[in-house]
């Protein structure tokens, strides 16, 4: 898949987060590792409800753990 | 190496390997009009394959218990149906380029043809698991 225009934080809220594995992160979210490892290296782009999990359970909202930086229009 | 890619490999292989066993005996068959071993020869390997696949799994499922567990996320449905459509396209064409082929450049018959749809169906599942492997790898 090619690489996303989205970015994230997921690395440095891990770190935050008590240095949280790649692990725990997709046992809490209900994805494999290797997802939340495509995710965190902008190689997938998660769903919304993902995109959403995650931010729940970072307690943060979603526009801080993902920011857009394509073209808008 | 994710268990889904263990899967699609064990796939991968246990189709070429019965493809293999299977067409190195075929032809001698096919040129003797033996239908009976052709017959025979597709339900035992279409028994091998079943084999190898179950064996396969259950190893794999039991050196990786906890990630066979987990269910296919929407990334790992989202690669197996990419990996399906490469699949799609290249059964249609090899079925219908074959079946042209066959019928008007080399004029054969209808057991010719099936043939063509069967390496066609083949090829497809190779092209897919294939195209699976690849994605996984450049996601992981």
């Amino acid at each position: 898949m090619a690489p996303t225009a989205v970015t994230n934080s997921i690395r440095r809220l891990r770190f935050e987060h008590g240095e949280m594995t790649q692990q725990d992160l997709a046992e809490q979210v209900g994805v494999t590792r290797q997802t939340i490892n495509a995710i965190e290296a902008g190689k997938y782009s998660p769903s919304l409800e993902v995109a959403f999990r995650m931010a729940a359970i970072f307690g943060v909202r979603v526009d801080e753990v993902f920011h857009y930086g394509g073209p808008v229009g | 190496m994710p268990f889904r890619e263990k899967t699609a490999w064990l796939t991968l292989c246990a189709i070429l390997i019965v493809t293999a066993m299977f067409w190195l005996h075929a032809p001698d068959a096919f040129n003797a009009h033996n239908h009976r071993w052709v017959l025979l020869a597709l339900v035992l390997s279409l028994g091998t394959y079943v084999l190898i696949e179950v064996v396969g799994y259950l190893v794999l499922r039991l050196r990786n218990p906890r990630d066979a567990k987990t269910p296919k996320d929407e990334r790992e449905r989202l690669i197996d149906l990419k990996a399906l459509r490469f699949a799609y396209y290249t059964f249609v064409i090899g079925t219908f380029g074959g079946i042209f082929f066959m019928l008007h450049l080399v004029h054969a018959g209808p057991g010719t043809i099936g043939t063509v749809v069967l390496v066609a169906f083949v090829v497809a599942q190779i092209v897919k698991h294939v195209a699976r492997i690849v994605y996984y790898r450049r996601d992981a």
